[in-house]
C-alpha cells in the first residue's frame, strides 16, 4: 500500500492547510512588526505572486479562469474596452454600428495592429475569433466561450479592417461582450490545431503591450514589454508601450506568504489576500484593489416549493433579518459593499432596490407574525407543529461564504428562525447542492454573467432555463420582462424592464441579495502606481509605473 | 539454501514491474469508479450554457466516451511503448510535466535526506556520548519536539527568519541551491526525528554489548568506539527506516512545496486528484511506485554490506534464528533475515 501514498495522504491536507491558516496568520503578523521595506523595484520589473496559474492554457479554456485571466489581460488586446463601471469605448474597434434591430454589426478596426508574431491584427482575424468564442473547436476537444451570445450567425471579412457580424435574434449584449473575459484577440495561427498545441503558451501571440518571454507550467510566467506597443485603449490612459519592463507571474499558494513577500518587498504584488491581510497592511500605505466583479451580487435564490419558503411573507423576513452591515464590519473591510439588487453595481442596467430588502428586524419578526408563526418552548418559532427551519450550504467558491452564513444564522436565530450550516467540498458540493432542488431551500449565488439579460434566462422555466427560484412559468410578471427583455431592440426600454424585473423579483422575494463580489482582489506595493482594472476586475499593467 | 545475488536482483526487479503495473491499473481503476469525467464534470457547469451534444462532442474528443475497459487497454497499451499521454487538466504531454516537477521534489527530497541523516546522527552521537552537564538529556528530547512541531509552523519561521528578514532567499525563486536548502530543513526536522529515535535506541543497545565494554576496557575512547564500532550496527536499522520514509519524504513535501512556493510531486498532485487529471495521477503514482521500489530494493542490496552476518536466504528456508546480540524486529528487509554467519 505504500506506493500510493502521496495520494492517501491528501485526506489530511485540507485540515493542514486549515491549520495552516492559522499559523500564516501569526506568521503574518509577526512580520508586520518586522521591517517593512520599500518593495521597490529599481529595474523596472515586478513581481507579482499569486495562488495559483490555473489549468490549461488553451485559450477558450482558460481565458476566463480567474489566475490565467491576469497574464492574458497584459498579453491580449479586445475589440472594445470597457472599464470598471461598464462604460465601453473603442480600442482594437475604432468605432461600430448596428442596424436597427440589433442583429447586425459593423465592426472598423484601427489599422497597422500586429500580433507578437508578426501576423496583422486585420478582418480575417477578427472573423477567426469570433468563430472561435462562439463555436470553439469541438473536433479539437475546444469549448466556446461559455458567455459569448448564443445568437451568434456569423461573421465575414467585407475589406482589412471592416468586419461584418450577425445574429439570428436582437442581440443588443454584443458590444459589451466583446469587453469581457474571454473574448482576447489571438493570431489566428494561434488558435489553429488540437488543443494540445493551443495549451503552449508562448506560441499563443496576442497583441498586446507584453508578450511571453518564458513559461514553467504551474509555477510561473514570465512577460516582457513590446517595444513597438501603440494601440492601447485610450480610457487606459496611455496607448505607448508600457512603463514597465518585465511582469514575472508566479506561484505562491499560502495567501500569508504571498502579502509578507509584498511587505519584504520581494514581490510587488499578491493577488487575493484575506480580507483581515487587507485590513492589517492597508494602514501601512500598501495599495489595496477590491474589484467589484460583473455578475450576481452574492445572496441566496430561494426554493418557493419548500415548505418553510412557500410563504410571501417568510422570504420577506429573510430579507429583512439580515443585517448587512454587520457581515461587512465583521467578515469583510469596509472595501466591500451591501447589494443593492440582485446584481452588482457593476452590470450596466443594475437599479437601486435596496429599500425592497433593507435590515429592519422589527419588521422581519411581524411579518412572521402574520405569516401564523409562534415561539415554541425552545425559542424557535413554528407553525402548525412545523418549525421555521433550513439549511444553508455554503458556496465553497467563495471562501469567506461560511462565516457570512454563520453570521446570518445568529441573526435570523435572533427572530426564531433555525438556521443550520453546512459546508462541502467543491466535488461534493457540485454532486449534492444544485439550485431548485428539493432539499435546498436557499442556494447560495456566485454567478458572473455577460450580459443582464442572463437574469431573464435563469429565472424560469422557459428555454432549458434554470429556473432559479422554483416557480416554472407560474409567475406571468417575470415571464412578460423576460420575453420582452430578450428580444429587446431599444436599450432605454430595455433598461427599464431590466428595473422593473430586479424590482419585482425582490419585491417578491426570491432572491435574498447579501453583499456584492469582490473578485479578484490585490495587494500592492505602494511604489507601483497606475494600475488599472476594466469590467473584467483583471489588474491592467499597460500605464503603470513602479518607483 | 542460498541464493545468488544476481538471482535475487532479478526476482525484486520482476516484482518491481509487476508493482508498478499493479500501480499503473489500480490508479485508473479508482478514478474511473468516480462519477463522471473531469471534462463534462466542468462543461456541464450550467452557467456555460453548453448544449449537451457540444459537450458530447468534446468528451469524445478526449475519448472518455468509451467504455472503461477499452479506455484502461488504450491507456495500458500506451504506458507499455513508454508514452504516458496527454494531460487532462493542462493538455500538456505528462512526461515533460513530470520531469519538471520531479526534478524539484527529489532535489528537496533529497538534500532534506542528507540533512536529516546529518541532524540524526548529531543528535544521536549527542544524546548517547554527551555528558549529563552538557544537555544529554535534553537532546533525548529533541525528537519528540522535532515530531510534534507541524512542519508547515516550521516552514513559516524559516521563511519569516531567513527570507523576510535575512532575506537569505526569496519566495519567488525559491529553487536556487539556498532555497532548496532552508526548504529541505523544514522537510528534514520531523524525519531526522524518526532517525534519530531509531539510532538513539540502538547506539544504547549496542553500547551494553561485550564486544563494546571489551573495546572500552582497551582505553578506546567515547568518539572512537562510535567510529569504529557502534556507528556501523547503529546504521543498520536506519537504512530500512530510510527505506520507509523516503515515501514520506515524497507524499509529505506537499505541504513544504506550498509555503515555499516549489513546484513539486506533491502540489501537482493534488491539483490532479481535484481535476481527476487520470493520466497525471497514474503516472506519478507509476513513478512513486518506481522509487519506493528501487529504493527498499537498494537497501536490502546494502543491508549485507553493512552486516555480513545477514545474508540472503530462499523465501521458505528463511532461518528465524537471531543473530547473537540481535533481536531481528520489524527492520529486517523482506527477502532478507540474519543468520550466524557462516
Amino acid at each position: 500500500m505504500k506506493i500510493v501514498r502521496p495520494v492517501i495522504r491528501l485526506g489530511t491536507w485540507r485540515r493542514k492547510v486549515a491549520l495552516a491558516a492559522v499559523a500564516a496568520a501569526t506568521a503574518a503578523s509577526l512580520t508586520a512588526c518586522g521591517s517593512a521595506s520599500s518593495g521597490a523595484s529599481s529595474d523596472g520589473r515586478i513581481t507579482f505572486l499569486l495562488d495559483s496559474l490555473g489549468n490549461s492554457w488553451v485559450p477558450n479554456t482558460s481565458s476566463i479562469s480567474s489566475f490565467q485571466g491576469n497574464v492574458y489581460s497584459q498579453i491580449y488586446d479586445k475589440l472594445v474596452y470597457v472599464d470598471d463601471q461598464g462604460k465601453i469605448s473603442p480600442w482594437i474597434a475604432e468605432k461600430w454600428e448596428n442596424n436597427k434591430d440589433y442583429t447586425s454589426f459593423t465592426l472598423h478596426l484601427k489599422k497597422g495592429v500586429t500580433f507578437s508574431n508578426g501576423d496583422p491584427l486585420d478582418a480575417a482575424a477578427v472573423v477567426a475569433n469570433l468563430d472561435y468564442w462562439a463555436k470553439g473547436q469541438p473536433d479539437q476537444g475546444i469549448a466556446p466561450i461559455s458567455l459569448f451570445p448564443k445568437t451568434y450567425a456569423g461573421a465575414k471579412a467585407v475589406d482589412a479592417t471592416t468586419v461584418q457580424v450577425s445574429f439570428s435574434a436582437p442581440t443588443l449584449g454584443f458590444i459589451p461582450t466583446l469587453g469581457y473575459a474571454g473574448s482576447d484577440l489571438y493570431a489566428p495561427e494561434a488558435i489553429a490545431g488540437s488543443a494540445k498545441k493551443q495549451a503552449e503558451l508562448s506560441t499563443n501571440y496576442g497583441s498586446g503591450p507584453y508578450v511571453v518571454k518564458s513559461w514553467k507550467a504551474d509555477d510561473n510566467v514570465v512577460l516582457e514589454k513590446r517595444d513597438d506597443y501603440d494601440w492601447g485603449p485610450e480610457a487606459l490612459g496611455s496607448t505607448g508601450p508600457a512603463k514597465i519592463e518585465q511582469i514575472t507571474y508566479k506561484v505562491s499558494p499560502d495567501a500569508a506568504v504571498r502579502t509578507a513577500a509584498v511587505q519584504s518587498g520581494q514581490a510587488q504584488v499578491a493577488y487575493n489576500p484575506t480580507p483581515q491581510q487587507i485590513s492589517d497592511l492597508k494602514g501601512q500605505g500598501f495599495s489595496v484593489h477590491t474589484p467589484v466583479y460583473l455578475g450576481f451580487a452574492f445572496g441566496w435564490a430561494l426554493n418557493t416549493k419548500t415548505a418553510v419558503f412557500k410563504d410571501l411573507k417568510v422570504r420577506q423576513a429573510v430579507q429583512h433579518g439580515i443585517d448587512r452591515d454587520e457581515i461587512i464590519d465583521t467578515v469583510y473591510t469596509s472595501d466591500w459593499k451591501p447589494a443593492t439588487s440582485f446584481f452588482n453595481d457593476t452590470v450596466p442596467g443594475v437599479s437601486d432596490q435596496s429599500a425592497e430588502f433593507g435590515y429592519d428586524p422589527d419588521a422581519a419578526a411581524k411579518l412572521l407574525a402574520e405569516a401564523g408563526y409562534r415561539k415554541g418552548s425552545d425559542g424557535v418559532l413554528a407553525k402548525d407543529g412545523k418549525r421555521l427551519e433550513f439549511t444553508l450550504y455554503s458556496n465553497p467558491y467563495l471562501p469567506t461564504s461560511k462565516q457570512v452564513d454563520q453570521l446570518i444564522a445568529t441573526q435570523l436565530g435572533k427572530l426564531g428562525f433555525k438556521v443550520s450550516v453546512q459546508t462541502y467540498d467543491v466535488i461534493t458540493y457540485g454532486e449534492k447542492i444544485t439550485v431548485g432542488a428539493p432539499n435546498v431551500a436557499a442556494y447560495e449565488v456566485t454567478r458572473s454573467i455577460g450580459d443582464a439579460s442572463t437574469a431573464a434566462n435563469v429565472f424560469t422555466d422557459a428555454d432549458s432555463g434554470e429556473d432559479w427560484f422554483g416557480i416554472g412559468g407560474s409567475d406571468a410578471t417575470i415571464n412578460k420582462l423576460r420575453d420582452s427583455i430578450r428580444a429587446a431592440t431599444d436599450p432605454t426600454q430595455r433598461d427599464a424592464d431590466l428595473a422593473e424585473l430586479q424590482r419585482h423579483v425582490l419585491e417578491q422575494a426570491y432572491y435574498v441579495p447579501i453583499t456584492q463580489i469582490v473578485q479578484r482582489p490585490l495587494l500592492a506595493s505602494p511604489d507601483l502606481k497606475g494600475v488599472k482594472t476594466d469590467s473584467t476586475a483583471f489588474a491592467k499593467f499597460a500605464a503603470a509605473t513602479i518607483e | 539454501m542460498r541464493s545468488s545475488y544476481p538471482g535475487f536482483v532479478l526476482r525484486r526487479l520482476g516484482q518491481a514491474v509487476v508493482v508498478v503495473l499493479l500501480a499503473y491499473i489500480a490508479t485508473f481503476v479508482v478514478i474511473s469508479v468516480l462519477p463522471g469525467d473531469p471534462i463534462s464534470g466542468m462543461l456541464n457547469n450550467p452557467e456555460n450554457g453548453f448544449s449537451p451534444e457540444q459537450v458530447d462532442q468534446i468528451v469524445s474528443y478526449y475519448k472518455l466516451d468509451q467504455p472503461v475497459p477499452v479506455q484502461l487497454w488504450e491507456s495500458l497499451s500506451r504506458f507499455l511503448t513508454g508514452d504516458l499521454g496527454v494531460s487532462l487538466r493542462t493538455n500538456l504531454p505528462v512526461a515533460p510535466m513530470i520531469g519538471q516537477v520531479a526534478a524539484s521534489t527529489f532535489s528537496l527530497a533529497g538534500t532534506a535526506l542528507v540533512i536529516a541523516l546529518v541532524l540524526a546522527f548529531a543528535v544521536g552521537y549527542g544524546a548517547h556520548a554527551l555528558p549529563r552537564w552538557a544537555g544529554r538529556d535534553l537532546l533525548r528530547a529533541f525528537p519528540s519536539l522535532f515530531l510534534s512541531v507541524p512542519n508547515y509552523v516550521v516552514g513559516l519561521l524559516v521563511l519569516i527568519f531567513f527570507s523576510f528578514q535575512l532575506h537569505l532567499f526569496s519566495v519567488i525563486d525559491s529553487e536556487t541551491p539556498v532555497g532548496t536548502f532552508f526548504a529541505a530543513l523544514t522537510l528534514a526536522i520531523p524525519v531526522s526525528a524518526q532517525l534519530a529515535e531509531v539510532i538513539i535506541a540502538n547506539l544504547d543497545h549496542e553500547s551494553t554489548q561485550e564486544y563494546a565494554t571489551v573495546a572500552r576496557s582497551r582505553g578506546l575512547t567515547q568518539a572512537g568506539l562510535f567510529v569504529r564500532h557502534l556507528l556501523k550496527p547503529a546504521s543498520l536499522p536506519v537504512v530500512t527506516v530510510i527505506a520507509l520514509i523516503v515515501g514520506e519524504l515524497l507524499g509529505g513535501a506537499v505541504l513544504t512545496e506550498q509555503i515555499f512556493g516549489r513546484n513539486g510531486l506533491g502540489s501537482l498532485v493534488q491539483q490532479s486528484v481535484t481535476t481527476q487529471d487520470t493520466p497525471v495521477l497514474q503516472a506519478v503514482v507509476s513513478l512513486s511506485a518506481v522509487v519506493f521500489v528501487v529504493v527498499n530494493l537498494v537497501a536490502d542490496l546494502v543491508y549485507p554490506l553493512l552486516d555480513p552476518r545477514v545474508r540472503l536466504t530462499e523465501p521458505r528456508a528463511r532461518a528465524t534464528v537471531p543473530a547473537p546480540g540481535r533481536t531481528p524486529g520489524p527492520f529486517a528487509p523482506s527477502g532478507l533475515s540474519t543468520t550466524k554467519a557462516g
